[in-house]
């Protein structure tokens, strides 16, 4: 990261905050969004990040030395790694440093870190263009697929009208509610996360359905895109690199979105960490800089600063996936983890983008975004005015999870118990407001029946059976029909949605379109019909979009299939 | 500032006890108990209501299972996220086999919540002889304010942020101390008791384990230490109930040993149900919980845990 590296005048304009001239700009109105006021804070926000980074490093000098040399060789062993005339500059420097720093005094090595500090902290920190917002408030629909495939907007959509994508993408939940939270407090947006397309949906559902913008971390790699990076630059999203292991930098990472959400600048995590690789809905969240927000909380109260956060766990359902493909693979090697950082997968195509749009505009509900009711940092439901709410129903002031004997502090193990619970609550959350969508199920009958056909497999030689099933498509249909009703009967008792697609259409019609869906957009067959039978073709892929069914497969079997569903939860999410 | 009085729910032998030992570290208790039984002293205020124990910072559970819930709902009206709640009861809830801590974090306001497991008994605490146990919460602080309360010369108090799993453990040191007493009420030797404690509790760190707690829990103070005590003979119900359905005594006259035997047929029936549903192999739980309700005779589970197949260990 040290020090700025060498790269084309074009590349570095586009992917460092490109503004425009701040003359022009609009002045912030009173009620505007926090994130109006961002470029006038900036650099107050930078400083504050630095002052804090250095404050937790520095006081003790065991700490500092050890921070200092753990940076220094983390960033080493990666720019080795790395290689390229980018990495060499930025590695001469580190090495410098790592030489150095035994016969430094305290106060050179304080210099060095704040220095350190600072360009991280540049690095992170993201602009606001109010202008760029009302632009994109006014094109976004068209921006959303232009910032996906800049080569030109695609021609179903010019020639459908922007209303198409209205109807692509459906908002659901609390919307009212949330509208006048964000006027109370501060939004943490916590959804679930599928696709790199996830930032940019919600986004633009944030924006048509009047709920304020947000700022969000955003991977690295994402900015590599010029187009990209100068929508997320000026939209509010600030930078993460995820390849960046160095403790120095995850705090100043950790302090610069607690500060963002302590000076009330609403803001956008996915809890999960990673898009899910098998499809299923996430079950365990560590949270990571979404802790954060109990931090800001606490640090705000200790001060006198009464304003509420707000968490607001939210799914994303998609009845098609543009990375499906590559995520179930990667899924299925096991190479999860592994492969954190994804970089060649459809979302770095054009072609595959611009396929996936093309079939996404003409579905329905292709994208259903519910939100779910909001919660306070200590897990309490909060009320129309924003109150936390007791399970007695009486409110309770939030202040008083964050005191001793009334007097509130800034702990971080106590943060941390905190932390953990949230993570608990918004799993549960994640359960109760997943939206199956109609090709979910038709693949989870499919799947079912894949698993009923050959119940002496395992999963992976499962997964191998390739165009050797098929299942008679009556039989499709009329399963689809009895999956659903049992699904509409859980949804009855609270337990999950079902979308508007999914709730209206004809089972004869959801399998129809279920196989053209895939077929349209997908490289690899998923299914496709063989006179009056449905052949399975690519176990992979069915089993990627029937996972989000694994928490109700049981509930939805007769007692035929019974067995089958049973095995299908038990494989889960492991492979 | 002066440390708050630290408030007791319930007037039974553990409830005096906590009340004992907080006298002991210097505190003043706040005892509530529809039936206290005793007399206060003048560091122990018996409280009418449990609005009273709103001064408090720390609050203690010392209810019998069933009872935690109601009166959780009861005294969360008046407390806010700034009290600590710490129950010492046994005993799971739900299907998925969640911890009291769950049942007080759902019907009051507080988060800051923890228990108190292993081998401490109200005797001890009421005489103050020596004894020990583990305290388990997410909040360091929780657990700081307990060792404060009632910690000391005494009462070694360890502590660890494993709540599922020492919750748990204490479940299944309830059953496993009761499975103890009806193999010494079948005449089985102390070789044939060791054998069924270190297989019980393996099972029960298994269970563990998939309810998100840790292996080392229950081979600590919250799992083998408490087993260890009981079977030393702490005089705990447990013990007596496993003898008394050894010899095929009526429901109710076990019942009147310890209210203890129903929470602990309760308990096993759900652990047992849970791991049948997520497929766990827990032998030892599954003939516990047939044989405390009586659905396979005595001798029968007897045969059947010493005629388990014998593996690698």
């Amino acid at each position: 990261m040290l020090p700025r590296p060498m790269r084309s005048f074009v590349h570095r304009l586009l992917s460092r905050p490109l503004r425009l001239p701040a003359i022009l700009g609009p002045r912030p109105q009173p009620g505007d969004p926090q994130i109006f006021r961002f470029n006038g804070e900036r650099e107050q926000i930078i400083a504050e990040v630095v002052r804090r980074t250095e404050q937790h490093f520095a006081a003790d000098p065991k700490k500092l030395l050890y921070a200092l040399n753990e940076a220094g060789h983390a960033e080493i062993r990666r720019l080795s790694a790395q290689g390229d005339a980018e990495a060499d500059q930025a590695l001469g420097s580190w090495r410098r440093l790592v030489k150095r720093l035994g016969k430094m005094s305290d106060e050179e090595r304080a210099d060095s870190l704040r220095a350190i500090a600072r360009v991280m902290a540049e690095d992170i920190a993201g602009n606001f263009d109010p202008r760029v917002y009302k632009l994109a408030t006014r094109l976004i629909p068209g921006v959303l697929t232009a910032v996906m495939n800049p080569m030109g907007l695609p021609n179903q959509l010019l020639a459908g009208g922007f209303a198409q994508l209205d109807a692509l993408i459906s908002a659901e939940g609390p919307l009212d509610k949330l509208r006048r939270l964000a006027q109370i407090g501060t939004l943490v947006l916590v959804p679930t996360h599928s696709s790199n397309l996830d930032s940019v949906a919600l986004g633009y559902v944030l924006m048509r359905e009047n709920l304020p913008p947000v700022v969000y971390g955003a991977g690295k790699n994402l900015f590599s895109n010029p187009l990209i990076s100068f929508f997320m630059h000026n939209l509010g999203a600030y930078r993460v690199d995820r390849r960046v292991s160095a403790m120095l930098y995850k705090e100043a990472l950790k302090t610069y979105s607690c500060l963002m959400i302590e000076r009330g600048y609403h803001s956008l995590f996915f809890p999960g960490g990673t898009r899910s690789r098998s499809g299923t809905i996430e079950r365990k969240l560590k949270l990571g800089l979404a802790g954060t927000a109990v931090e800001a909380f606490s640090r705000n109260q200790s001060r006198g600063l009464h304003r509420p956060v707000f968490f607001v766990p939210a799914t994303l359902n998609y009845a098609l996936v543009l990375e499906a493909e590559t995520l179930i693979e990667d899924h299925l090697k096991g190479a999860g983890q592994a492969r954190y950082i994804i970089d060649d997968d459809e979302f770095s195509r054009v072609d595959r983008v611009y396929a996936f749009l093309t079939k996404l505009v003409t579905l329905r509900s292709a994208l259903v975004v519910r939100f779910g009711d909001a919660m306070d940092p200590f897990c309490n439901p909060v009320d129309d005015e924003g109150r936390s709410i007791a399970p007695s129903g009486k409110p309770v002031d939030p202040g008083s999870y964050v005191s001793r004997r009334g007097v509130p502090s800034v702990d971080p193990a106590r943060d941390a118990g905190y932390t953990r619970e949230l993570g608990d609550a918004i799993a549960r959350e994640y359960q109760r407001e997943t939206v199956i969508v109609w090709t979910q199920l038709v693949a989870h009958v499919l799947y079912r029946y894949l698993v009923f056909a050959t119940p002496e497999l395992d999963l992976f030689s499962r997964q191998r059976r390739r165009g050797e099933v098929a299942m008679p498509r009556e039989q499709l249909v009329s399963e689809v029909a009895e999956a659903r009703d049992r699904l509409l009967r859980a949804e009855a008792e609270g337990r999950v949605h079902v979308g508007p697609v999914l709730r209206s259409q004809s089972p004869e019609r959801l399998v129809s379109e279920a196989l053209s869906a895939w077929r349209d957009y997908h490289t690899k067959v998923v299914a496709r019909e063989v006179g009056d039978d449905v052949l399975i073709e690519d176990p992979n892929l069915l089993l990627f979009y029937q996972n989000r069914l694994l928490p109700w497969a049981e509930e939805l079997a007769t007692e035929e299939t019974l067995a089958a569903a049973r095995s299908i939860v038990n494989q889960g999410g492991k492979a | 500032m002066s440390a708050p009085p630290v408030g007791i729910v319930g007037g039974g032998n553990f409830g005096w006890g906590l009340a004992h030992a907080v006298e002991r570290a210097g505190r003043q208790a706040l005892l509530w108990s529809r039936r206290p039984q005793r007399a206060g002293t003048e560091h122990i205020d018996l409280v009418s209501g449990p609005a009273a124990l709103a001064e408090a910072e720390l609050i203690f559970f010392a209810v019998p299972s069933p009872y935690v819930a109601s009166i959780a709902r009861e005294l969360g009206v008046h407390l806010d996220g700034g009290h600590f709640l710490v129950h010492i009861s046994r005993g799971v809830v739900g299907d998925d086999l969640h911890g009291l801590t769950q049942v007080l974090r759902s019907e009051t306001p507080c988060r800051r919540v923890g228990a108190l497991a292993g081998p401490l008994v109200a005797e001890a605490l009421i005489t103050g002889a020596p004894s020990g146990g583990v305290v388990a919460s997410r909040f360091p602080e929780v657990r700081a304010a307990v060792r404060e309360a009632i910690g000391g010369s005494s009462v070694r108090l360890y502590s660890t942020d494993d709540v599922t799993g020492a919750e748990f453990a204490s479940t299944a040191v309830g059953l496993f101390a009761t499975a103890i007493g009806f193999a010494q009420g079948h005449g089985l030797g102390p070789a044939a008791q060791a054998m069924l404690a270190t297989r019980a509790m393996a099972e029960a760190a298994r269970i563990g384990v998939v309810l998100g707690g840790k292996h080392e829990t229950f081979m600590g103070l919250a799992g083998f230490g408490d087993l260890m005590a009981a079977v030393a003979g702490d005089e705990r119900p447990e013990l007596a109930i496993g003898r008394a359905i050894a010899e095929n005594q009526p429901f109710e006259q076990i019942g009147s040993i310890g209210g203890t035997y129903f929470e602990g047929l309760e308990s096993a029936g759900r652990i047992a149900a849970y791991t049948r549903r997520v497929k766990l192999h827990a032998p030892v739980i599954t003939l516990c919980a047939a044989a405390f309700a009586r659905e396979i005779p005595a001798g029968e589970a007897v045969a059947a845990l010493m005629s388990r197949e014998v593996g690698e260990e």
